[in-house]
């Protein structure tokens, strides 16, 4: 056996997978080598034998396979763990062939995360080629750039940048290129990208807006904005994230302009009454029942009646209770899930009123909130708002409407204070091409 | 484009608040009858003043007024703007101190003013370390639902309007010119602000005027709302006769008692960007003084809002509220006369040497 071949045994002896086929041609042994978990070997096989029959030589054989010929041993390591099918002849020659691969990705589908009303269903998937051919489909125009790297420590990884040149300032892209270049640790997870966008611990809000609609990638790169795609991740990143994109979808515009105008008050309407309504609860209960109308007052009073929970532990109590259902639903499986709404709903809606420990108003308060906070677009966003729920809650518990106020306000300066890369977060007309402010 | 726009918005902002205080119970203290000649007059002053400030600082396209002052001299920028700081340090202290009597008295009344004052501090100093950008980004929000608020407030009350009570309408006489008073209505402007933005990226003088027309009108607003209510026998009785004015609507098909909630609601949003801006005017100017390593802005504006703060925390009531506010009114109005009047003719002389020069 070729020392090549006997090298390669050495090299991957723990892997189990890892399989050395040998067959004939012309009397001589060639040695086909790779992961069986990777690759489709009785396909390659048999393409090969496909190939072996119509080549006069071994050497025109390996030109016809191989897209790489005669390369040294790393480099044919590495072929192998990136799934690629090595080609050894007797005589120590050698090819990196692209083989059958075993089907290790789902195909096209719908999203799971965003559900489109009247609009294209079809969602990113694992394989980032797809991802950046499903935006290539729809942005068949050579002003479409792609940038790609291979960035990470133990594993490289694959991360693409898309722009349309002429609508993102070249400047900008600089930045970008410069940061994903100096990526030394491996990339998992979106969080691990953001970091390299500007420090911001702890924030709640990312330096990267995640879709998996392409219709929404598009539509984004066409508003002046860049996207990432990362190997592995069923996301586009898009680049910077705006206050916007909590507010509207490119989807919300298959219906008539006012229609659309509507369903954008009504987010905004959402994210007002989700940070709002369990604070002026608080507020209205404890410290400020005097700035209501009398009758009001009375009937928000006599629901508390019996109550022997303080107004701001119950609230407390409910708000924390209904984040928690959300985040059990969220991870249980489809089939558990419907039994920890049902006994979920029970206990929040009836047990916990009728042994007064809430009151009835609360519960239709934490309801609306619930509803209310779901409204806006993205995941990740509708929970950043149900966080920022609570520093109001507080600070209206303390000081009443004031605290309300400004705890909002609060919430207004800092979302105004955040910036990726010099671009404000609270922008609302990004341009790209104009001076950024 | 946009950060001219957030600009006139900070502009206007930090005029309403101080409109929303005082300006009214000096205005009443000043004449009685013909407001509008008060404030119209008070108006085209700031114009004047506004205009020669502009002319000054158009000389120094990429200058703020602080570059202009070290151009002029190290001395000239301590001599000046150093006790400036101080100054609206001091106003910083006492239009918190105002800010948090009127709110107490219309949310708060259980509760010691010391933790308004604690409130109110942490979030301008927040602000204000986050530095101008993000003021300017939140003031277009703030801009907007304040203002709504703001109408709502005149609309409604605008029910108990007996438009008799104001007059008669013409000025009887042109003494309140030479009263120290109308002096001291000049201590509410803030146009001094805009000579800490480089007059590049500045508003143009036209839409300044614009934005100065607005605050003029919301002046009116402020004068006349609690005097068509109440008349100008009551109403100098009032400590914040806006407030007074909001509190004697009774809307029956409205969820809320009174709609004072709104006047308060927009005085704390006023008064936050107010002394935001205003810290962060001192942090600039403490900077770029006194430059060094660890000279930070963030280091200045929390140590002088601190020091602001004990001042304000030692101001035990209303009568004393009022009184050390006219005094740093009185002292602001100083520098604001000065200042733009010092970069005006800086300009012209430094000019007429270079044309001398020339010849």
């Amino acid at each position: 056996m070729a020392n090549l071949v006997q090298e390669m045994k050495r090299t991957f002896a723990d892997h189990d997978d890892f399989l050395i086929l040998d067959t004939q041609f012309n009397g001589a042994a060639i040695y086909l080598i790779g992961f069986n978990t990777l690759i489709d070997f009785p396909k390659s096989n048999f393409y090969v034998r496909q190939m072996a029959e119509r080549s006069a030589s071994i050497e025109e054989l390996l030109q016809n396979l191989g897209e790489q010929l005669d390369v040294d041993a790393g480099e044919l390591k590495k072929a192998v763990l990136d799934g690629n099918l090595v080609v050894i002849s007797e005589n120590e020659r050698n090819a990196i062939m692209q083989p059958f691969p075993q089907s290790l990705r789902r195909n096209i589908d719908e999203p799971r995360n965003e559900s489109p009303i009247q609009g294209p269903l079809d969602a990113f998937g694992e394989d980032i080629d797809l991802n950046i051919g499903l935006i290539r489909k729809r942005l068949g125009t050579e002003l479409l750039c792609h940038c790609s790297y291979q960035v990470g420590e133990l594993v490289k990884q694959r991360i693409s940048m898309l722009y349309i040149r002429g609508k993102v300032q070249s400047a900008l892209i600089e930045k970008i290129d410069r940061q994903l270049k100096q990526i030394e640790r491996d990339i998992e997870t979106i969080d691990d990208l953001d970091k390299y966008f500007g420090h911001r611990k702890l924030s709640p809000v990312s330096h990267l807006f995640v879709t998996e609609v392409p219709f929404q990638a598009v539509h984004l790169l066409k508003k002046n904005r860049i996207v990432l795609l990362l190997e592995n991740q069923p996301f586009a990143l898009v680049f910077p994230h705006l206050i916007s994109d909590m507010l509207s979808t490119a989807n919300d515009r298959n219906h008539p302009l006012g229609l659309s105008i509507m369903i954008r008050t009504l987010r905004v309407m959402g994210v007002f009454i989700t940070l709002v309504l369990p604070a002026l609860y608080v507020a209205l209960t404890t410290v400020n029942p005097d700035v209501l109308k009398i009758d009001l007052a009375l009937f928000i009073a006599e629901s508390r009646e019996g109550i022997p929970l303080t107004p701001v532990l119950e609230t407390l109590t409910m708000t924390v209770l209904v984040d928690l259902i959300t985040e059990a639903i969220v991870r249980l499986p489809k089939s558990v899930g419907p039994t920890i709404t049902m006994v979920g709903g029970i206990v929040l809606g009836q047990a916990m009123v009728e042994a007064k420990l809430v009151s009835n108003l609360l519960v239709i308060v934490i309801t609306l909130m619930l509803i209310a906070s779901s409204v806006v677009v993205g995941v990740q966003n509708a929970l950043y708002i149900r966080s920022l729920k609570y520093p109001v809650f507080i600070l209206a518990s303390v000081f009443g409407i004031v605290g309300l106020i400004s705890g909002l306000a609060i919430i207004c300066i800092y979302l105004a204070s955040l910036t990726s890369l010099g671009i404000p977060y609270m922008t609302f007309r990004y341009k790209g091409k104009e001076d950024i402010r | 484009m946009t950060q001219r726009l957030q600009l006139g918005f900070v502009f206007i902002i930090i005029h309403m608040s101080f409109g929303y205080l005082l300006y009214p119970k000096l205005t009443y203290s000043l004449t009685k009858s013909g407001h509008w000649g008060i404030v119209l007059s008070y108006g085209l002053l700031q114009l004047i003043l506004i205009a020669i400030y502009k002319k000054g600082l158009n000389y120094f396209p990429q200058k703020d007024m602080i570059d202009i002052f070290l151009t002029m001299g190290r001395w000239a920028a301590f001599i000046f703007l150093v006790p400036y700081a101080i100054n609206l340090n001091a106003l910083i202290a006492m239009n918190i101190r105002a800010h948090a009597e009127d709110i107490i008295s219309i949310f708060l009344i259980r509760t010691p003013y010391w933790a308004v004052l604690v409130l109110l501090f942490l979030i301008s100093t927040y602000t204000a370390i986050k530095g101008l950008s993000t003021i300017l980004r939140a003031s277009a929000v703030f801009f907007f639902s304040i203002n709504l608020f703001v109408i709502f407030v005149i609309a409604s009350s605008s029910v108990n309007f007996q438009l008799q009570n104001a007059l008669p309408a013409w000025p009887l006489s042109l003494d309140f010119l030479w009263n120290v008073k109308f002096l001291y209505l000049m201590g509410f402007s803030a146009i001094l602000f805009l000579g800490f933005v480089p007059s590049e990226t500045n508003l143009k003088f036209g839409q300044l005027t614009a934005a100065w027309l607005y605050v003029l009108f919301f002046y009116l607003s402020a004068v006349y709302v609690p005097l068509f209510i109440f008349g100008q026998e009551t109403v100098t009785t009032f400590v914040f006769p806006m407030k007074e004015a909001a509190d004697s609507v009774d809307l029956s098909w409205f969820v809320f008692n009174r709609q004072t909630l709104f006047f308060g609601i927009s005085i704390i949003g006023f008064n936050l960007i107010l002394n935001a801006v205003k810290l962060w005017m001192i942090g600039q100017i403490m900077q770029r003084l006194f430059p060094g390593r660890r000279s930070k802005a963030s280091y200045w504006i929390l140590a002088f809002s601190f020091i602001s703060f004990l001042f304000a925390l030692c101001v035990p009531n209303k009568a004393w509220i009022e009184k050390l506010s006219l005094m740093s009114e009185g002292t602001n109005v100083f520098f604001t006369v000065i200042l733009p009047s010092i970069i005006f003719l800086y300009v012209v002389f430094s000019g007429r040497m270079r044309s001398y020069g020339e010849t």
